[in-house]
């Protein structure tokens, strides 16, 4: 089965279809999407500002990340459950599209970043905490910031019909 | 009352090199939108520690002072790139009920934040009390959140 007609099956489904033609649908699960990626990302940038060195200099990151983590998640969730929702009421609006798969394949490789951080340069938070992050964790923290405003940008162009494929 | 003001705006045709092009008008949409997850990180850092949760082992005050210049910096943005997407679809813009509840909203949440909200984040945490700074941090997260929905709904209905 290709993932086309994977696309096409899903595309098929009574619940898919009803959700297409529901009126409210679309523009309320936009708008919870957009809103509460809007206060993901916002955190996540923040925790990243002081990672890089740009924000919040004299709080240990330690507790930045600590106390934001959870705030993130919960925006993680609604934004994820919503945009779920959006890709399986309309799965070949997007199949075509460069931008959305563009979008799928960053927001991979930053959670694949945060992994990385994590299990890596994070590990030895206590000797960096007070006298400033390593070269290693700026890294993670520009490619944090870059990656998710790619993403934003990749999902507000998935609604125009550029780089489009079969 | 303010038709003729758009109709102007309408006339200069200073907006017509966003319309005539494809790129131009998303690409300003997009800048205005990665402005607003700075607004919303900046002030969801504050509201959340109003509220008792988030960044607890800070004072309110110093968490709001290191957020201020990134609040400010990132609302300038929204009005550089904002500006120019009413210039370009003045008469849109106009007729379009979500935008003009959307500058309603903006302007009570602008006067919000830099009066009450702004006195009590620098506020003496112990007169304050801890119930004016929950009502000032949900009225916050309340009001922005409405300002951010209804600039969506003016691109989905119009």
């Amino acid at each position: 089965m290709s993932l086309r007609s994977l696309f096409e099956w899903m595309d098929a489904l009574p619940s898919s279809i009803a959700l297409r033609e529901s009126l409210y649908a679309f523009p309320v699960l936009l708008t919870i999407h957009v809103v509460s990626l809007v206060m993901f990302a916002g955190l996540v940038v923040m925790m990243d500002l002081r990672l890089v060195g740009l924000a919040y200099r004299s709080t240990r990151f330690s507790q930045i990340q600590a106390r934001l983590f959870p705030w993130q998640m919960v925006g993680m969730v609604f934004t994820t459950l919503t945009g779920l929702l959006l890709f399986y009421m309309q799965p070949m609006r997007y199949f075509g599209k460069v931008y959305y798969w563009l979008k799928l394949a960053l927001i991979m490789l930053a959670g694949l970043n945060a992994i990385v951080f994590h299990l890596t340069t994070y590990r030895s938070v206590d000797q960096w905490d007070t006298t400033g992050p390593p070269f290693k964790a700026k890294v993670a923290g520009v490619l944090s910031i870059a990656m998710w405003a790619c993403i934003v940008a990749f999902g507000r162009f998935a609604a125009y019909d550029w780089l489009t494929f079969e | 009352m303010l038709l003729p003001l758009f109709e102007w705006f309408d006339a200069l045709r200073v907006g017509d090199w966003i319309s005539n092009s494809s790129y131009a008008a998303p690409v300003i949409n997009v800048m205005h939108l990665l402005a607003l997850v700075v607004v919303f990180g900046s002030l969801l850092i504050v509201d959340l520690r109003l509220l008792g949760r988030g960044m607890t082992e800070q004072p309110v005050a110093s968490v709001a002072r290191a957020a201020r210049p990134w609040l400010i910096g990132a609302l300038i943005c929204m009005l550089l790139t904002g500006l120019p997407q009413i210039l370009s679809l003045p008469i849109r813009q106009y007729y379009s009920p979500f935008f003009w509840m959307k500058m309603r909203l903006l302007l009570v949440a602008l006067i919000f934040t830099f009066t009450l909200r702004h006195k009590v984040t620098l506020a003496d945490e112990a007169r304050v009390g801890p119930v004016w700074g929950k009502v000032v941090g949900l009225t916050s997260i309340a009001l922005w959140t409405l300002v951010a929905v209804e600039g969506r709904l003016i691109g989905l209905f119009s």
